[in-house]
């Protein structure tokens, strides 16, 4: 076998970022590619290319759920939340920080007094999102966890587009809350800022977007259902 | 599965991360975790290395997570990218590969054909590394998926498909210089 190609085609450092990102390489050499991804910006970038164009192939790998203690094990791992640094009890800035601070400090206990008070009442929400005479979703709001479970009912899937969740609070501002599938229940986590619009009364709604979801943050495909949430 | 189905609240929940919010880590893990264990399972073969892999994956997105720039890459690419360097470094480290059965330059064909019938969603980009891979040599096809999915390195592939190092070097650079022209295209 002729070994021309080894030397035209392809630059030597591209053709060792791809050799890299392939995962062919071993020991010293592919130490010495992993230091340098570290160091250099432009070989990180042509790996990082690299890494672009294999990563769809990963599509073909079926998704296997790992194991409910392997997340208690990375939780642990994490390191503990950072200490202040020794030296800053002589700042000045420091003071002065911590009279606003304290303020601040009491103001949020008030909030969360209030807050911890409601949620002891938090009731779990459902909806059911309906259109064209058809039940397409079931959601449920758990508002201990901050997450909402959909599950599809009528719903069939478009070829081209995704049907993704949106949630209208009073203001009538859609919100995007994540991709639903056709044929699997799908949780989503709501971030706090969500969460907190996700109340009794709120409308949830699917509407058809290109895979990814919606570009914009909002609906530019059909709406094809809606339903309220109410209390169970 | 559409790799790229939740981009959007991975990218957010990954911008989180450096700020220490546990929860926005916790939010990545419940939406790539399946995927990125079913990728530590298919190079590693078994589930407690796995598991021990998955763990250093999340740990090292929860160091590195401000190295993530949602304008250049996709999030699934990245912690894809992750995945497979930690698995692999495992199996280096492990001295052997545990997919060494050898292989012919065609065998494995039958498996890389039937991505449209099964159970993925084809979207665009995968649909187009297809298109691409189909274009190579079915030797080069074989010995590119046996790295891809079972980790091997240069000698171990050269064993595998019982050919000199030097051709399976041959093989796989040119069939990177294929890949790339074609998906450029």
């Amino acid at each position: 076998m002729s070994d021309t190609f080894d030397h035209s085609g392809m630059p030597e450092d591209e053709r060792l970022a791809a050799e890299y990102a392939l995962g062919v390489l071993a020991g010293a050499e592919r130490a010495e590619a992993a230091q340098r991804v570290a160091r250099e910006t432009s070989f990180a970038a042509l790996v990082a290319q690299w890494e672009a164009r294999l990563a769809p192939w990963a599509g073909e790998i079926d998704e296997v759920a790992p194991p409910p203690q392997v997340w208690d094990r990375i939780a642990s791992a994490l390191p503990a939340p950072a200490p202040s640094r020794p030296g800053l009890w002589q700042s000045l800035t420091l003071w002065r920080g911590l009279t606003f601070a304290t303020a601040a400090l009491a103001t949020a206990c008030i909030a969360a007094l209030i807050y911890v008070g409601s949620a002891l009442r938090q009731q779990p929400l459902v909806a059911s999102i309906d259109g064209g005479g058809h039940r397409h979703f079931v959601a449920t709001v758990d508002p201990t966890r901050d997450a909402i479970a959909v599950m599809p009912a009528a719903f069939s899937a478009d070829a081209t587009r995704v049907p993704e969740l949106w949630l209208i609070p009073p203001d009538g501002k859609p919100r995007p809350v994540g991709l639903l599938s056709a044929d699997r229940a799908i949780t989503l986590t709501l971030p706090p800022a969500l969460a907190a619009l996700a109340k009794d009364n709120a409308v949830l709604a699917v509407s058809l977007e290109p895979p990814g979801g919606s570009p914009t943050g909002a609906p530019t495909g059909p709406v094809i259902a809606s339903g309220k949430l109410t209390n169970l | 599965m559409d790799l790229d189905a939740n981009r959007s609240l991975i990218a957010a929940a990954l911008a989180r991360i450096p700020g220490g919010d546990r929860a926005a880590l916790q939010t990545v893990y419940r939406l790539t975790s399946a995927k990125l264990f079913g990728v530590c399972l298919r190079i590693l073969g078994e589930r407690a290395e796995a598991e021990d892999v998955l763990q250093e994956v999340f740990v090292t997105v929860w160091r590195k997570a401000a190295d993530f720039d949602a304008a250049r890459a996709s999030p699934m690419t990245w912690l894809i990218a992750i995945t497979r360097n930690r698995a692999i470094d495992r199996l280096r480290a492990a001295r052997n590969s545990r997919r060494m059965e050898p292989i012919d330059a065609a065998s494995d064909i039958a498996d890389a054909a039937p991505i449209a019938d099964s159970a993925l969603e084809n979207t665009q980009e995968n649909a187009r590394l297809h298109g691409c891979l189909g274009e190579l040599a079915e030797r080069e096809q074989t010995a590119l998926r046996a790295a891809f999915f079972d980790g091997n390195t240069y000698e171990e592939l050269a064993a595998r498909m019982s050919v000199p190092l030097g051709t399976m070097k041959s093989w796989i650079r040119r069939a990177m210089i294929k890949l790339k022209a074609c998906l450029e295209r």
